[in-house]
């Protein structure tokens, strides 16, 4: 059983989101994007009106997180994605524009997969993208759980 | 306690002791002054018993003779005879020592010298009566005994011995009066005297503990103040570190989330640099139907074929995106620094032993290129060691020397020298150098962030030394510039030789 990776992308600036988008079709990737602009409604898609998660069990999902969110910190988030069963093998992909250390170190010990720091070098940010694009398309849609 | 309060308390202190002083020398001197009255009292009282005695003798040596002649009168014995004689030779002596003792009293010299006058009469008339006794003529004799009987000269010694008798009595009791007085007088001037030092040493007492007293209570308000103030400094630190911690978190938000449109701006600018070439590109594509007649397919990525007015608008709008991109990439310098600032505010020190110059050298090394580009020596002298944070130390040092190199005057060797002394706990630094210097009006100026003084040819944010001195003032320590333009310039930094957490760190 074959499903497209459908991609999640919490970013509370919609530029960022166009942005994110636009560089990641034009890297070819033609998945599915699910935005949200904020963290509430990103966790109700993700972890279902009970937050068990049940709902998004055997789906493939690409989580795209910006930490700085209107209304929680994308770090809750990705803790709670990373304790829960169902969405826990769902790779993460930090999208900010910080580049503290202390941050990006925080956010590998909690299971993030990849870390980019949104460059004013508009040229590097698109390159992480496309790149982004290639790992999109070589990641293994993680086995459903049974 | 005022000092008003104090100079009073030591006058009446002194006082008290002078007060007591004056009592006990004039206990002494009336004491020493008392019992000499006393003793002379005594030596009169003495002296009016033994001119009693004296007379009673003289009177009983005046009826022995008497009594003796009598006998010799009547018996004729020898006995008698003698006896009458040893009484008449004792009457003179005694009568003598009677004038010299009552020599001090007129009435008593008078009542004597009517007494010698009386027993000098009796005396002739005993030798009288003697002889003829003698003489073998007891008829005279008789007469002369009866004429003195009749002459009363007896009764009158006697009265007058009374009368001296009566006299010394009276002088007796007058004396001894007189006596008792000066002895009473002494022993109550040694009682009030005794009394007066009991209670000036009681007031002393008193004062004595009161000052103790009052100096306790001093010491507690004393002690009061200072828990008061200790208080009131951790308040103040507290508000301040507060207030740091809010500058802190408010730089940090602030540049972050100033990055955030920044991100845009520039992404959205990149993609309008992209539509704008395709725009280009299509106008070419356009502009050359008409003239070759047939549509041809899109001119090729990279390749803009424009002309005249169309080549204008391109250039223009190049230009344009063109400043719009390097402004948007000095803003994002700027915010970097900002947040590299903060952070760098944010980072825990780690205090180590250091080898500052070995630490120093190591900079030197990684600048040596530079140095040599500048024709730039660098000469370490001795260094003093200090406990410290390593990095912030690195920092500092390479900044300034980074800055000497830097700044250095074009066409004059440099010359750079690090020295180092130590000062009451303190290391102090200096990197001299002989470059361009540095105005005096600009010396608060190269310390504030994004700010630069002298010619601006030389690549910088303006970052360097606010950086620098924050780092040092963070160490605990303050930093200083003294130069002139075209003179050189001196950095002093002053750094505790053993940083600890607990000093500076805790803001």
């Amino acid at each position: 059983m074959t499903q497209p990776v459908s991609i999640i992308m919490v970013e509370d600036d919609e530029g960022h989101a166009r942005l994110i988008e636009r560089n990641i079709r034009r890297s070819g990737v033609n998945n599915e994007i699910v935005s949200f602009t904020n963290g509430t409604d990103a966790m109700r898609h993700l972890f279902g009106a009970d937050g068990s998660g049940l709902v998004q069990k055997g789906n493939a999902l690409l989580i795209l997180l910006d930490l700085n969110l209107p209304d929680m910190t994308g770090i809750d988030i990705l803790r709670q994605i990373k304790e829960n069963k169902y969405l826990k093998a769902s790779p993460v992909v930090v999208l900010t524009t910080t580049d503290d250390s202390q941050e990006i170190k925080r956010c590998y010990e909690l299971g993030c997969n990849v870390y980019i720091t949104k460059p004013v070098n508009y040229e590097n940010f698109a390159n992480a993208i496309r790149q982004l694009g290639l790992f999109f398309s070589v990641i293994q849609v993680p086995p459903a759980a049974p | 306690m005022t000092a008003e309060a104090q100079r009073r308390r030591t006058f009446w202190q002194i006082l008290l002791f002078a007060a007591g002083l004056l009592v006990l020398t004039v206990i002494s001197a009336g004491s020493v002054y008392l019992v000499n009255k006393a003793r002379e009292d005594s030596k009169w009282v003495v002296h009016t018993i033994e001119v009693e005695n004296q007379t009673h003798a003289l009177l009983l040596e005046i009826r022995r003779a008497e009594s003796a002649a009598r006998g010799f009168l009547l018996t004729r014995e020898d006995n008698f005879r003698a006896d009458h004689e040893k009484a008449v030779a004792a009457i003179i002596p005694a009568l003598d020592k009677l004038t010299r003792l009552s020599a001090d009293n007129p009435t008593q010299r008078e009542n004597v010298e009517k007494l010698s006058a009386a027993i000098e009469t009796r005396l002739s008339q005993f030798a009288r009566e003697m002889a003829f006794v003698r003489q073998g003529e007891p008829d005279k004799a008789m007469a002369v005994v009866r004429e003195a009987a009749a002459q009363d000269v007896t009764t009158r010694i006697t009265a007058i011995g009374t009368a001296m008798i009566q006299e010394e009595e009276r002088l007796f009791r007058l004396r001894t009066v007189s006596a008792d007085r000066s002895q009473t007088i002494a022993a109550s001037m040694t009682g009030v005297g005794s009394g007066l030092v009991v209670v000036l040493a009681l007031i002393s007492i008193w004062l004595v503990r009161r000052s103790a007293l009052g100096r306790d209570e001093a010491e507690a308000r004393l002690r009061d103040a200072n828990l008061n103030l200790e208080s009131i400094v951790d308040e103040r630190t507290a508000d301040l570190r507060e207030a740091n911690e809010e500058i802190q978190r408010f730089a940090y938000i602030v540049s972050h989330d100033l990055r955030s449109p920044l991100v845009n701006i520039m992404g959205f600018t990149s993609e309008l640099e992209e539509l704008g070439g395709d725009i280009f590109r299509r106008i070419g594509g356009l502009a050359r139907v008409p003239a070759e007649g047939a549509p041809l397919a899109p001119a090729g990525p990279g390749e803009i074929v424009l002309e005249g007015a169309d080549k204008q608008l391109s250039a223009d709008f190049s230009e344009a995106l063109g400043f719009i991109k390097s402004s948007i990439a000095k803003m994002d310098r700027l915010i970097s620094a900002i947040l590299n600032l903060t952070r760098e505010g944010r980072r825990e020190f780690q205090p180590v032993k250091i080898d500052t110059r070995e630490l120093i050298s190591a900079i030197v090394s990684t600048l040596a290129h530079q140095a040599a580009e500048a024709q730039a020596e660098i000469h370490l002298e001795p260094l003093p060691d200090v406990v410290s944070d390593r990095l912030a130390l690195e920092q500092i040092f390479s900044n300034l020397i980074d800055n000497a190199i830097k700044y250095l005057r074009n066409g004059v060797p440099g010359e750079i020298r690090i020295r180092g002394r130590t000062k009451l706990g303190y290391a102090i630094f200096e990197i001299s150098d002989n470059g361009r210097g540095i105005d005096p009006k600009d010396h608060q100026r190269i310390f504030d962030l994004f700010r630069r003084a002298g010619t601006q040819d030389k690549p910088g944010q303006g970052i360097g030394l606010a950086h620098v001195r924050a780092l040092v003032r963070r160490l605990g320590g303050t930093m200083s510039v003294s130069s002139e333009l075209n003179a050189g310039s001196t950095f002093t930094i002053t750094l505790p030789i053993a940083w600890n957490v607990s000093n500076r760190n805790r803001d």
